[in-house]
């Protein structure tokens, strides 16, 4: 290297992983996984905790052993590499700075291992500081620093290395919600910039929402859906999905039809529907219409009202199921303590009684707008 | 109890000067006593007023005593406990809070069964062991039998001896096993982020390189304070140099000073004796001395 670059170049590789398990002991943590997250794509990996989601990123890391199966990184096996080989960098919740070094030393620490001479590490470390803002807390340690800084100390000392895969830990749950939004923000222009192929692993699915080229759901160590942030809020795959996106999340309230009609448990009838069966009936709570006057529609007794200034959430109960409904923006609904109400057919998702999968469209009521 | 805090204060004064006066009292007795000489001493007593004799008694502890020598020992037995204590504590800490180990808790558990069986509950058998080193082993290969094997093939049953006593790791390698250090290295490193390990590894820095790079440097003042704590308490240690030791020239300097009082009949010479206490102590107490910012540090562990 003659003349010092003056920006971060990275190789993006993409990643696959193929029939991966992983076992501590005798739980299973991950069954079996077969992944891929495309070149330069930026993937959130969520749900709730205890999934797996943590495990599945540390064994990207090469942190964790996988049990079974191989990890590829741009078609190349890694999964015997030790982390430094395989060309990723992680950002870990809590920062994991070393707290007695500066920020220069922490960003530059990896080039100092790898054997780059101190001009060189100087250099990168300017460019890498600049493009995060933090030009003039060089020789701060990071006990001087606030949270946020620290955060972007944290991302400095990921990217300083240019890794073609870069892994996110939660890295925000330690912040406060408004440096949250301000993060948030600047990672996505990061992520714009640097072209790594990224994967971010979190419970807030706001967070998933905002950052994701793709959202990977899981649920006790399994794909429940792997699709774009849009196909998973209009199409969720099943009522994990649902009720874990949104909010408030998706009401679900069982259903049975009888060949003409579909019938809520107490035997209201919902809309024509030419299934037989048990159902899962989900709709958000959004397109929820409420009717003017107290008759007509699905009855629904108010258990009571958030006002949050611009819309107001009603929590009300149908058929002994309890119904949160989001009134439109500046839509004012009368202080009723019953209130009638219709789901519109083309916003009613249909799920399976047993297995809680969606139903497949095509059947009539689920035609959803979307994607 | 706000509005008492003057009489409390009174109060509270009155008990620590009645505290001073009981500490200091025999330590001034102890600078006067050296002052004089033996006849003025015999004559008089113990006095609480000083005399003009201080230097000649060193002097004498310098020419007639082997406190120097011995002084040299106990500064080697200090040492070698505290800096072999330090390594190996950091050590096996280390080992216990980072790795997966299989047993770690075990180990900890009877790591940490060492600070109730101090060294003075073990005595006797920590004797047997240091006279012949390799006596648990004989004692093994006789117990399980393999001992009549190997004599029926070469002839001779398996039996080595080799005694550390009176020698100077005799002295200080009993010393070393005990937990304190190894629990307060643990405490230390659980005090620090969970994840440092690993940003170390993702940063490519292996085992080894973690332990120089990151954990040494962090350790800094977590080493200062078991070092004087270790350091203080080889350098006072009694029962065993006493024990271990057989020729004046291998004995610790507590030891020796103990050794000026004869045996019957003559009355100690005093003088001289406190003199050589004084000496003794000025190694510790200048170690406090410089060394307490890090002994308050480190029992604070934590650097912010």
């Amino acid at each position: 290297m003659n003349a010092v670059d003056t920006a971060i170049h990275v190789a993006a590789k993409s990643i696959r992983l193929a029939d991966v398990t992983k076992a501590y002991g005798k739980v299973n943590v991950i069954p079996s996984l077969d992944i891929e997250f495309r070149s330069g794509e930026f993937t959130v990996i969520l749900g709730p905790s205890g999934c797996g989601k943590s495990t599945l990123l540390q064994m990207i890391a090469g942190l964790e052993r996988v049990t079974n199966g191989k990890i590829l990184f741009g078609g190349k096996e890694v999964q015997d590499l030790e982390p430094k080989q395989r060309g990723c960098a992680m950002v870990f919740q809590n920062y994991a700075l070393y707290p007695h070094m500066t920020v220069a030393e922490n960003m530059s620490y990896s080039l100092k291992v790898a054997g780059m001479t101190k001009p060189e590490r100087q250099a990168r470390v300017k460019i890498v500081a600049g493009m995060l803002g933090l030009g003039d807390y060089l020789d701060r340690k990071p006990g001087q620093l606030s949270g946020g800084q620290r955060q972007r100390v944290a991302i400095g000392r990921a990217i300083i290395r240019e890794p073609g895969v870069l892994l996110f830990d939660e890295p925000l749950s330690n912040l406060d919600a408004q440096l949250r939004h301000d993060t948030r923000i600047e990672l996505a222009d990061l992520h714009r910039r640097i072209g790594a192929t990224t994967v971010f692993v979190t419970h807030d699915q706001v967070e998933a929402m905002t950052l994701a080229d793709r959202i990977l759901i899981l649920n006790k160590g399994q794909v429940e859906q792997f699709d774009t942030p849009k196909a998973i809020y209009h199409r969720p795959a099943s009522v994990f999905v649902a009720k874990f996106i949104g909010s408030p999340p998706m009401n679900i309230l069982p259903a049975q039809g009888d060949g003409s009609v579909l019938r809520l448990s107490d035997g209201q009838v919902v809309g024509e529907y030419g299934l037989k069966g048990d159902f899962q009936l989900g709709i958000r709570p959004e397109n929820v219409v409420v009717e003017q006057g107290m008759s007509g529609g699905l009855a629904a007794p108010v258990r009571f009202r958030e006002d949050l200034g611009s819309h107001s959430i009603i929590s009300v109960d149908i058929a002994g199921t309890p119904v949160r409904i989001a009134t439109p923006f500046g839509g004012v609904v009368p202080d009723y303590t019953r209130l009638a109400v219709t789901f519109p057919m083309k916003a009613l998702h249909l799920f399976d009684g047993q297995t809680g999968k969606a139903i497949p469209e095509g059947f009539g009521v689920a035609s959803k707008d979307g994607k | 109890m706000v509005e008492n805090a003057r009489s409390i204060n009174i109060v509270a004064s009155l008990i620590l000067l009645v505290g001073i006066i009981y500490i200091l009292g025999p330590l001034y007795l102890t600078l006067t006593t050296a002052s004089h000489s033996y006849e003025f001493m015999l004559q008089n007593g113990l006095v609480w007023s000083p005399g003009d004799e201080f230097f000649v008694n060193i002097r004498r502890i310098f020419t007639e005593t082997s406190i120097p020598r011995q002084m040299i020992n106990s500064l080697i037995v200090a040492l070698g406990d505290a800096i072999a204590t330090c390594v190996l504590s950091f050590l096996s800490a280390y080992a216990i809070v980072y790795f997966r180990t299989r047993w770690a808790g075990v180990v900890f558990a009877l790591i940490l069964a060492t600070v109730i069986l101090p060294l003075d509950m073990r005595f006797v058998t920590t004797y047997q062991v240091a006279s012949n080193v390799f006596s648990p082993i004989n004692a093994l290969l006789d117990a399980t039998g393999l001992n009549d094997l190997i004599a029926a093939l070469f002839g001779a049953p398996f039996h080595m001896e080799w005694s550390i006593l009176n020698t100077h790791a005799g002295l200080v390698i009993p010393l070393l096993a005990h937990g304190m250090g190894t629990f307060l290295f643990r405490q230390f490193f659980l005090t620090l982020p969970r994840d440092l390990f690993k940003a170390a590894r993702m940063d490519g820095a292996g085992p080894i390189r973690f332990l120089v790079d990151i954990l040494l440097p962090l350790s800094r003042s977590t080493f200062a304070s078991l070092f004087v704590l270790t350091f203080l308490s080889g350098w006072t240690q009694y029962l065993w140099p006493l024990v271990a030791s057989s020729t004046a020239d291998m004995q610790t300097a507590v030891v020796g000073l103990a050794r000026l009082v004869p045996d019957e009949g003559a009355v100690p010479d005093y003088p001289l004796i406190m003199a050589g206490a004084i000496l003794v102590s000025i190694v510790p107490l200048s170690m406090i001395a410089l060394l307490q910012r890090y002994l308050v540090q480190g029992l604070i562990l934590s650097e912010k």
